[in-house]
Order: C-alpha cells, then sequence, then structure tokens
C-alpha cells in the first residue's frame, strides 16, 4: 500500500481534530510532500465551509420553569406533535370527533330521558294516565262563569275611592 | 467522588430525589442547544419548541434509566434526535425510505469539495446548506449536523447515536460525499469555477 493510500482515509479525521499527534505527525509530513494528497485535504476542508448553521431561535421566556412544572404533573411528552392550524387533516379529525361526541350525547341524552320517564310511572298493568274521569262540557262552563264573577269582585275592590281625592 | 453542587449528575440526583428547581436548571442549561438542534430540522418555531419540550419531558420520565455512561447531554442528544426524527416520520418529512439502505448504496465519490462563494452572504450559505441537507438520508443528514453544525466529537457522535467510532467514520466519510453531490444537482451553478 502506498503512503497516499494510507494518508488519504486518515485526512477527515485529521480536519476534524480526532487524531493523535502519533497519527496526525506522519500526515503532516506526507502532506509536505505530496501535492496530490495535499489538493484532496484542501478539498476536504472547502467542503466544510458550507456548513454554516442557520438562524438561532431562542427558548422563550420561562421556557425551562414551564416544562419543568409539566414534567412534575405527570406530563409524558408523548402526544402527537400539534398539526398547523389550517391541515385539512387535522380539520377532518376534529370535524369526525366532534360528530362522533354528538351521536354519543344524544343515545346518551335519549337513554336518560327514558329511564326518568319511567321513574314515577304507574307500575300496575290496569292503572292508565288517563284513569281520571273526563270534565264535561257543563262543567267547564260553570268554571269559566264563575273566574269571570270573581274578576268583577275584584275590579270593584281596585277601583279608585271618589272621595280619596286621588285620581 | 461527591458530584459538584451544580453538575449534571449532582442535578439529575436531586431531580430524581423529587427537586422540580433541578431539573429547570438542566432545562435551562441545555435548552438553547436543544433548540439549535432542532432547528436544523425544521423552520417552525412551534414545531422547535414542541420538540424541545417533549425531549425534556421524556428525558425526565426515563431519568432513573440514565446510568451515567455517556455525559447527560449525549444522552438527552440521543433523545432529542429520536424525537425529532419519529416526528419527522409522523408527518411523512423522512427522505429515508424503509427499502433503501443508504450505507449498502454505492459509495460516492471522493470529496474533493469547493468553499461557498465569497460573494455569498453566511445566511444564503446556510439555506443553500440547510436545502442540501433536507435531501440527504436521515441517516446521513444527521450525522452531518451533529458533526458539523453542532460540532460534537466522533465519540459523542457515537454515544448520541448508539452506533460505533468506526460506523461514525464511514457515515460521515459517505455523508459528505452525498452532500457534495447533492450540492451539485441542486445548485450546478456552485461547481462553475
Amino acid at each position: 500500500m502506498s503512503d497516499c493510500e494510507r494518508i488519504r482515509p486518515l485526512v477527515p479525521g485529521y480536519l476534524d481534530g480526532e487524531l493523535s499527534e502519533e497519527q496526525a505527525s506522519p500526515l503532516r509530513k506526507h502532506l509536505l510532500d505530496c501535492r496530490a494528497c495535499r489538493t484532496a485535504t484542501q478539498g476536504e476542508k472547502a467542503l466544510r465551509g458550507w456548513f454554516v448553521a442557520g438562524e438561532v431561535i431562542a427558548p422563550p421566556a420561562g421556557f425551562a420553569a414551564h416544562v419543568a412544572r409539566r414534567a412534575f404533573a405527570g406530563d409524558r411528552g408523548e402526544r402527537a406533535p400539534a398539526d398547523p392550524v389550517g391541515d385539512p387533516r387535522s380539520q377532518g379529525a376534529v370535524l369526525n370527533f366532534v360528530l362522533a361526541a354528538t351521536a354519543a350525547a344524544a343515545v346518551l341524552v335519549l337513554l336518560l330521558a327514558g329511564g326518568i320517564g319511567g321513574v314515577g310511572l304507574p307500575t300496575e298493568g290496569g292503572l292508565r294516565a288517563d284513569d281520571v274521569a273526563p270534565v264535561t262540557e257543563a262543567e267547564v262552563l260553570r268554571n269559566l262563569e264563575r273566574l269571570n264573577r270573581d274578576a268583577v269582585g275584584e275590579a270593584d275592590l281596585v277601583r279608585p275611592d271618589p272621595g280619596s281625592g286621588r285620581e | 467522588m461527591e458530584p459538584a453542587a451544580n453538575d449534571d449528575a449532582h442535578l439529575v440526583q436531586e431531580t430524581l430525589a423529587g427537586s422540580q428547581v433541578s431539573f429547570q436548571l438542566l432545562v435551562e442549561r441545555y435548552e438553547t442547544r436543544l433548540f439549535a438542534l432542532a432547528r436544523h430540522y425544521t423552520r417552525s418555531q412551534v414545531e422547535v419548541e414542541d420538540i424541545v419540550q417533549d425531549s425534556f419531558l421524556k428525558a425526565y420520565r426515563r431519568l432513573a434509566s440514565f446510568d451515567h455512561r455517556s455525559s447527560f447531554y449525549t444522552w438527552l442528544y440521543r433523545i432529542t434526535v429520536n424525537t425529532i426524527l419519529d416526528s419527522l416520520k409522523r408527518k411523512g418529512r423522512s427522505p429515508v425510505t424503509s427499502v433503501e439502505d443508504p450505507e449498502l448504496l454505492a459509495q460516492p465519490a471522493p470529496v474533493e469539495g469547493f468553499a461557498p462563494s465569497g460573494n455569498l452572504e453566511r445566511e444564503e450559505v446556510a439555506e443553500v446548506t440547510r436545502k442540501v441537507l433536507e435531501e440527504l438520508p436521515e441517516i446521513f443528514r444527521t450525522v452531518l449536523i451533529l458533526r458539523e453544525l453542532e460540532g460534537l466529537a466522533y465519540q459523542e457522535i457515537a454515544d448520541t447515536l448508539g452506533i460505533s467510532i468506526g460506523t461514525v467514520e464511514s457515515r460521515l466519510f459517505r455523508a459528505r460525499g452525498r452532500f457534495k453531490e447533492k450540492l451539485l444537482a441542486l445548485f450546478p451553478e456552485f461547481g462553475e469555477h
């Protein structure tokens, strides 16, 4: 194996600062003597110039306190990340959930209504809700007449006294 | 030897003993680094916050299993990288396919790189790099981010990803080759000087 074949695989580690001095020293000597390996090394180094981090995002104020609170409150941190607002898949999921919840609530209300309706109803087979004797037409007319008389009497009671001076 | 009052090991112990303040100190110590790490994968501030928050919550839940064989922050990085990759997978944004093992594919051409043109502003270079990284298979993208953008040493990358140093070296070699190929494919103008 030539020196070049031996040296080339070490170049990335050399540029990354991962070689021991024992490994780096012969490599440096070889680079001084070998133009091809020097060019390859410069190429490796140049490529690293592309790795530039973009703009950073700073954690919001109080982030650490908020996370610590949640951790100690038992939050497991395994929820699915929120889909961006407006995501049709997310809206569809919400709609499905609302429909399912509404249907379940409707069934529950029907069951409860049935249960409440049954409470206090006659339990003997012979009894009916309309077992009360029917009211006759004559009774209705008598009741109306009595109501009219009562109303007239009340009107007399609230009529102003002409001698009181009050209009 | 007892850990110093404010080092990670001590704060971990205190957290396990029930100190919320100690855990808050750990979060404060690493939140900026984790925000930077997550930012390499997404431009959404909300997503970055969600990822970092979930990572810390998972770390808290698994704290008892932290065995101190690696440093706390490489352990935390590992959780965060996994949280990021899970999140990308759920959103269908991972360029890795199940049938492709990028490490078995043909060896890329040796890297004979070229520096970004001096005419480009720093943010422009960062934007080009981000676009190229987005196109790489996830294992290459992550190893490049950890090494080139986060400045982790090979051993730290190995600890973070749970692989050997030899695998880190070979993966980095292939990743750099792929990066150059993709850079030229997406931006051929940068190869013309």
